[in-house]
């Protein structure tokens, strides 16, 4: 192995590592994340292999790619808004403009205190029943009519963001500049500037972003410098490792630790019972049982105790009586 | 070996910092989730890197990465088992929302 081409392929391989992890989280499509994932753990596969730690490598495309990335995968897709289209397009920071490029925005047909409710139902892509389970975390506040203005001069503003020369804006700096933009206040979810819609926080981050970011800058910045100013390790550079190292790895796996190998195994076992038993099938009648119960095409049960009889008497005024016998001849006829 | 030690290490802490803005900064439970799994990705990174480069005869750094990655897998499968009944219960696989599980 030429230095030249140890170097290169070094080079290659730590880049493909690093973008991808960076593409990974700043991309707003979480399907991307996942595709973006596998490239970072190719590249540290090859980084392994060039590490001499063959069965390393090999077990990082396999695991990794071959389990944890077909898991992810799957619950990307039965997630809400696995394109990220209802996110592209919003005020976003320089990369992540450019790992989220090509997605095409999606908006809701009127931008309204309920519009993301009617856009949602317009297309059914990722979950049914969706907009009840948000509206319900997410309750609509108060001032409806003061935020319609609102909303459709943040849809204005939405739509020409992405034509904006934003480039010099850095990742901080557009923080305010999006929240300035927007004008009215969030509950707590509306830090950073996501597409408000409805009363609704669509963004994919928290708002302790920027507080995040520094966070990960200066950790990375301090271990880089660190490693840096670190004056040498007890390198032994001229040994190299048994050619056969796959050997040599299942042999210490079966003597040496072959009690901490059991033990993984035994947690493997445990593992995969915890997560049966955690995502079978609910024995409570949630709303996806219960619409397939009313879905069967059957006489409906008789209603016994009918507490909605006295208040038709209270609207309707007349004959509050024909509709309760129908009930009753409708239920003998069933019994 | 012409690439020294300190290039493996820096790449391992970049993907640290990475994975720690993931976590930190993501809303979505399955995004943390990735965040965990390029956190677990530096340190084997970083475990290997220091096998080969201090103790290439002794290949129990190798054990202890093949232990990281199996101990990874079963946070995964629990961590999907997871989301997956949360997301079936509340519709949303956003951490927010299950801030009431603190209790």
């Amino acid at each position: 192995m030429t230095a030249a081409f140890e170097l290169t392929a070094f080079a290659t391989c730590a880049f493909v590592a690093v973008a991808g992890a960076l593409g990974m989280t700043t991309t707003m499509s979480m399907f991307r994340s996942g595709i973006f994932l596998m490239a970072s753990f190719i590249g540290v596969a090859g980084l392994f292999i060039l590490l001499s730690a063959d069965l390393i490598g090999l077990l990082q495309v396999m695991m990794y790619i071959g389990g944890f990335l077909v898991m992810i995968l799957f619950m990307v897709l039965v997630m809400h808004d696995p394109g990220g289209a209802m996110m592209a397009g919003m005020d976003l920071a320089p990369l992540e403009r450019w790992s989220s490029l090509g997605l095409v925005p999606r908006r809701p047909a009127e931008a309204g205190p309920d519009g993301h409710r009617q856009g949602e139902a317009g297309d059914r892509t990722a979950a049914t029943g969706h907009g009840e389970g948000h509206s319900g975390t997410h309750p609509p506040r108060p001032g409806g009519e003061a935020r319609g203005d609102h909303a459709e001069a943040h849809d204005g503003a939405a739509k020409a963001m992405p034509h904006e020369a934003q480039g010099g804006h850095g990742e901080r700096a557009a923080h305010p500049h999006g929240q300035a933009a927007h004008g009215h206040d969030h509950a707590p979810g509306g830090g950073h500037g996501g597409m408000d819609m409805g009363g609704m926080d669509m963004s994919m981050v928290t708002p302790v972003r920027p507080v995040a970011a520094w966070l990960a800058l200066g950790v990375g910045a301090v271990l880089v410098g660190m490693l840096v100013l670190r004056p040498a390790w007890p390198v032994m550079p001229d040994a190299v490792p048994d050619a056969d190292s796959a050997r040599r790895v299942g042999h210490l796996l079966m003597e040496k630790y072959m009690v901490a190998f059991e033990g993984a195994g035994f947690l493997i076992l445990i593992g995969i019972f915890g997560a049966l038993l955690l995502a079978r099938p609910s024995t409570y009648p949630d709303d996806a049982s219960r619409a397939a119960k009313v879905a069967v095409d059957a006489e409906p049960e008789p209603i016994r105790n009918d507490r909605l009889a006295p208040r038709a008497t209270l609207n309707g005024v007349a004959e509050p009586a024909p509709d309760h016998g129908a009930h009753r001849r409708h239920g003998g006829h069933i019994g | 070996m012409t690439v020294p030690l300190t290039a493996y290490l820096v790449v391992g802490a970049l993907l640290f910092a990475i994975g720690l803005y993931t976590v930190v900064a993501q809303r979505s439970a399955v995004m943390i989730l990735m965040g965990v799994e390029v956190l677990l990705n530096a340190i084997g990174l970083n475990v290997v890197a220091f096998w080969r480069f201090t103790a290439p005869g002794d290949y129990s750094a190798q054990i202890l990465a093949i232990l990281v990655v199996t101990v990874g897998a079963v946070e995964m499968a629990i961590g999907l088992a997871l989301v997956l009944l949360l997301y079936r219960q509340r519709r949303t696989a956003e951490v927010d929302a299950y801030a009431d599980l603190k209790r």
